[in-house]
């Protein structure tokens, strides 16, 4: 008779923080079920109490990995973002968070890992690492990542630089990028309240953008973030 | 059983307090032995998992009936998720959604009354259940139309099922009896106790292995020795289950001092071919919940089926 072969998973000895850390993260039945069913109150919720309205949904490839880039007033960002994909992709969409805020204690974690389904980005120490493992997860077809190349949320409302990590990301590959603008999140969520209040988002999102004819420069990965900054920008001036 | 008679019961207040008793006791040494300059670290983590478990037992007890179903159930999900995690089971949803759906059927016929008979239980749908449940397992592949490693997926959803769900959960039907505090509460006593003995008699006098390919932590001192304190227990706690007959006591004692024995050398070769140590990290210094209620898997339904055929359970 031949042997069997049971796989037990890698982290059988770790502890529910450490596994929480932990990406990418297996498939696991119960995280699957809160968060489509956190996914589809979140879509109620932002519906009603916010209003939300999303243009530009067209432009959202249905096959492949993408990128999503979107301007960063609020933690509302996040949220709308994952309204934003179909719904069926909702275990596929992963936005980046930052390791030191997100990940930063056991019920953070598992709001960030089970809910959000966020990505842990160290924004410090080991940001290329982090790069590699959202490399490493758009490879695989399908996978969305949602990325706020500010590094931060805006304070005044002004947008800021976006930092060189996207660039880096897409220059010379055939990934498209689409740049997101979401207007209203400071004044629905300013940094320092502890809850939103019911103010109006509109999220608009850009056509997909490729970078594969660009070479891997440095010059290329900073026109490739100066271009996308303007695209942001000009979509956020169509909202007037 | 209900929170009123709980308050009223003398089995369920003697319980409480031997174990608060033994848990001072207990504390007691290891704090003494911690200002000896003992190393304590490795017992005083199994210690706190003790003061964290004794009181969610004895609490869904005081609670009552339901309290105690759920608890069994929810310990029967647990145990078979990490079994299904261990195994590798756990990727094959169909397989796994359906062996949850059954346990929390048998939660269901457990606490549901009997449509003939006027007492709480489905008795007669609780042991009927594995047919359902085996035919339904097995027709997933067919609805599927899939072939690979699909024996494999049902043979480990049905033993899941049987071993980890159905014979563990009698232990939350016996809240149905009508001694149910003394049943629940000396199963629960005694077989912890008979694993304890089995520890120490290892540790003082083990040489011999006992099965030394299975596990080589169980020795040949500790199963005699903790078989001899199960035998002695019943007629300890007698007050337990004051109908039980000279015979009966007897029985007990067999049932659990083998019983619980060998539901710890089934996981022992379970973990060992599959090659891991614990089952999960669900309890600090306990490894998962499987390494601390093995014990009680073959105990809980021989327990039962023995009680029921001389006292009957409702």
């Amino acid at each position: 008779m031949q042997e069997w072969e049971y796989d037990p998973p890698p982290d059988i000895d770790e502890s529910m923080a450490e596994t929480l850390q932990n990406f990418p993260r297996e498939p696991k039945m119960l995280p699957y079920t809160i968060r489509s069913i956190a996914s589809l109150i979140l879509r109620g919720w932002m519906r009603t109490y916010h209003r939300l309205q999303i243009e530009g949904r067209e432009n959202l490839p249905d096959s492949g990995s993408f990128v999503l880039a979107c301007n960063h007033t609020s933690h509302l960002d996040t949220l709308c973002m994952m309204c934003a994909v179909p719904l069926a992709k909702i275990h596929r969409t992963f936005p980046a968070a930052a390791a030191d805020y997100f990940f930063s204690s056991l019920p953070r974690s598992a709001i960030s890992a089970i809910l959000i389904n966020a990505l842990p980005f160290d924004r410090k120490a080991k940001g290329a690492e982090s790069l590699a493992v959202c490399a490493k997860l758009l490879e695989n077809k399908g996978n969305i990542l949602v990325i706020f190349p500010e590094g931060t949320r805006t304070t005044t409302g002004e947008m800021g630089r976006f930092r060189s990590g996207i660039g880096r990301l897409v220059v010379g590959t055939d990934l498209a990028v689409l740049p997101c603008h979401l207007e209203g999140g400071l004044r629905a969520w300013p940094k320092g309240k502890m809850v939103p209040r019911p103010r109006k988002l509109r999220l608009r999102i850009g056509e997909a953008q490729s970078y594969g004819h660009l070479e891997k420069k440095s010059e290329s990965v900073r026109a490739i973030c100066r271009d996308l900054e303007e695209r942001v920008g000009s979509l956020g001036r169509q909202h007037e | 059983m209900s929170i009123e008679q709980a308050l009223q019961s003398d089995i369920f207040l003697t319980y409480v307090a031997i174990v608060a008793g033994l848990l001072v006791f207990a504390g007691a040494v290891l704090g003494t032995l911690y200002l000896l300059g003992k190393n304590v670290s490795a017992p005083a983590r199994t210690y706190r998992g003790w003061l964290v478990m004794i009181p969610l037992v004895l609490g869904a007890i005081f609670l009552g009936r339901e309290a105690t179903i759920i608890g069994v159930t929810l310990l029967a999900i647990i145990g078979f998720k990490e079994f299904a995690r261990a195994t590798g089971l756990y990727n094959d949803w169909w397989m796994t959604s359906v062996v949850y759906l059954a346990l929390g059927m048998l939660a269901a016929v457990s606490l549901a009354p009997d449509p003939r008979l006027e007492q709480y239980g489905w008795y007669g749908f609780f042991m009927a259940l594995p047919v359902f449940v085996i035919a339904v397992i097995l027709l997933i592949p067919i609805l599927r139309n899939r072939t690979k490693g699909q024996l494999q997926g049902v043979s480990l959803a049905i033993l899941g099922f049987i071993y980890f769900g159905w014979m563990f959960m009698h232990l939350g039907f016996l809240a149905n009896a009508p001694h149910a505090y003394g049943y629940l509460l000396y199963l629960a006593f005694a077989v912890e106790i008979n694993d304890i003995a089995a520890y120490t008699f290892g540790k003082m006098f083990g040489k011999r292995k006992l099965r030394d390919e299975i596990s080589p932590n169980k020795t040949m001192a500790g199963f005699v020795g903790a078989f001899g304190v199960s035998m002695a227990l019943p007629w300890l706690l007698w007050f337990s289950f004051p109908h039980f007959e000279p015979l009966h006591l007897i029985l007990t004692g067999i049932i659990v001092g083998l019983g619980g024995q060998l539901g710890d050398l089934v996981i022992s070769y379970i973990k060992r071919d599959i090659g891991i140590k614990d089952m999960g990290t669900t309890i600090k210094g306990h490894g998962g919940i499987l390494d601390r209620v093995d014990s009680m898997i073959f105990v809980a339904p021989i327990f039962f089926h023995m009680a029921r055929w001389f006292h009957g359970i409702a």
